[in-house]
């Protein structure tokens, strides 16, 4: 565990520059403890990859007192159980514009690509870039495609997308680069709920595909309102 | 109830920001100077963290459909019916009245404060503007805002004198920074060039962050990205470019860009209020001491509240050849 401070009131807790689930458990353990030791100081913990962030008020501590009380803290890396969450996806098609781009790129049918997309459990290392927008890990690499070379300014919420060798859904409509291969009628983020993400870091994401009769009846119950 | 005649420019209900959201990728938002934001809220009798109406560069002109005190913060010439009164200074509104704050000297926002604070539906425990989530929207003419409910009376008439306002007028600030964390992402060079050139605000800033141009920062052999990290409002990036960006409080959670420094809380307001062509200059200082001045900020802060209700009084004095202000308690006679 490394500590370096960011700022006068905040510290950055590092397991070290790891994409993988054994550290990203120690992250969420720690992250965890920490909430659960409820600090008076404490203003709150983000997480990421391989480090942590913990805000705390500076007028109630300083930093070596942050550095102590954490150090202090008992907490055991073992694998964290995030919910199981299914996803369902209408692939291909005005939901998914690029998915015929992806399935040649990769020498392989549109078919191929929704069965391996669709096939893995993902998890959740952590939410950032956007409200909601959930950074996922485990995409098989046979169906990894560049992003585009002028992102699209208006990207529909709920769309799946494709950008390297990661894969995830815009949360809210934003402009952005990655190849779009289907969409969910999910709202990945309500800020008139609590709490306001349908993901939260450590959960495990499914892939279900459905047909777009199956979404049109989806998306009514979750907006409200009609897609047009 | 207030309602917005002209809205010249970007206008938002902000207040002391989010907490607790920053793990679902929310960012904080709120007050872009939380020193004159809480001011104004003192003038008119607010706790510090009163939801408002900040402003960007030019204010709007209101009228007033019920009678209420409010107090605008600010380098800006302010109307009431036409006739010119004191900005940082509370003031009788009747209905019907009409308020018009002009567009700022120096700094770059502006606060309007309500005695009652303005009514809101808190999303997220918070009434902080954040457009791009659905949480509130910029404010236009013809909008409608609800004032909470308080006793007016007292509240009227306080005065911040220049000498206890913060002064944005330089066009080449300082600002303090603790460097760090990703400092060995950046050759001695390149730290040294950060510390000691000054920065240009450019026009692509706004309530995400500030781009800055000037002589580039160089990375170390290991380069600009880091795998991503959280972040916070204050931390200054460079990315291959070797051109700073500090983060503002609209800043998304996390990021992937090697950070060089982040700017003492206490400071953040003077970068805030910095414009586009204006220069910043960073100079190091230890966590210790950058909480030593957050800590001072809190006591001036506290101080200013208390002349401001009355129970202190403020004297200019001279102290080791530096002119400073010293509060003193008002002593309450029989």
């Amino acid at each position: 565990m490394d500590f370096k401070p960011l700022g006068d009131s905040a510290l950055l807790i590092s397991f070290g520059e790891f994409i993988d689930e054994a550290t990203n458990d120690r992250v969420h353990a720690l992250l965890r403890a920490i909430e659960k030791a409820n600090f008076e100081w404490l203003v709150e913990v983000v997480p990421a990859y391989s480090s942590l962030v913990v805000v705390y008020d500076s007028m109630l501590i300083d930093l070596e007192g942050v550095k102590r009380a954490i150090g202090e803290l008992e907490f055991s890396a073992e694998r964290f159980k995030g919910r199981l969450v299914e996803i369902p996806v209408v692939y291909g098609g005005e939901y998914g514009p690029d998915i015929g781009f992806v399935a040649e790129h990769n020498g392989l049918s549109i078919d191929d690509v929704i069965e391996i997309h669709s096939k893995p459990t993902y998890r959740v290392f952590f939410l950032g870039f956007l409200p909601g927008f959930a950074y996922l890990g485990g995409m098989d690499e046979r169906i990894a495609a560049p992003r585009l070379e002028k992102p699209r300014l208006k990207v529909p919420a709920g769309s799946v997308g494709i950008a390297g060798k990661q894969t995830g859904i815009y949360p809210l409509e934003s402009p952005g680069g990655w190849r779009l291969i289907g969409r969910t009628p999910l709202r990945l983020f309500n800020p008139g709920k609590e709490p306001p993400t349908l993901l939260r870091p450590g959960d495990r994401v499914k892939f279900v595909p459905i047909d777009e009769s199956e979404f049109r009846e989806l998306y009514g119950a979750e907006w409200g309102e009609e897609d047009d | 109830m207030i309602e917005l005649l002209n809205v010249p420019s970007l206008l938002t209900v902000q207040d002391s920001g989010r907490r607790g959201y920053r793990k679902l990728g929310v960012p904080v938002s709120g007050f872009m100077d939380d020193y004159s934001a809480r001011i104004a809220n003192y003038l008119v009798g607010n706790p510090g963290d009163a939801p408002l109406l900040e402003f960007l560069l030019a204010g709007p002109t209101i009228r007033f459909n019920a009678s209420c005190v409010f107090a605008v913060a600010g380098d800006v010439e302010v109307k009431l019916n036409g006739a010119p009164i004191e900005p940082w200074m509370s003031h009788w509104a009747k209905r019907g009245d009409v308020l018009e704050v002009g567009t700022l000297e120096s700094g770059l926002y502006g606060y309007i404060a309500f005695a009652g604070g303005i009514k809101c539906e808190p999303l997220l425990g918070n009434c902080s503007t954040y457009p791009r989530a659905g949480l509130g929207r910029p404010l236009k003419a013809g909008d409608n805002l609800n004032l909470g409910y308080v006793v007016l009376t007292g509240k009227d008439g306080r005065y911040l004198p220049p000498e206890l306002r913060p002064d944005y007028s330089s066009k080449e600030k300082t600002v303090c920074v603790v460097l760090g964390p990703n400092i060995d992402h950046f050759t001695e060079e390149g730290i040294e060039t950060f510390l000691s050139e000054s920065y240009t605000v450019t026009s692509e800033s706004d309530r995400m962050g500030y781009r800055l141009d000037g002589k580039a920062i160089e990375h170390s052999e290991r380069g600009a990205d880091i795998v991503t990290e959280p972040l916070l409002p204050g931390t200054v990036q460079v990315p291959a470019s070797g051109k700073p960006i500090v983060m503002m409080r609209d800043a998304q959670t996390t990021g992937g860009y090697a950070k060089i420094a982040v700017v003492a809380a206490a400071d953040l307001p003077i970068v805030a209020q910095s414009r586009p062509g204006e220069r910043l200059r960073f100079r190091a200082i230890s966590v210790d001491e950058a909480r030593e001045l957050l800590i001072r900020r809190e006591k001036t802060l506290m101080a200013t509240k208390d002349f401001l209700d009355g129970k202190m009084r403020a004297y200019r004095i001279m102290a080791g050849g530096e002119e400073l202000i010293a509060f003193t308690k008002v002593e309450r006679r029989g």
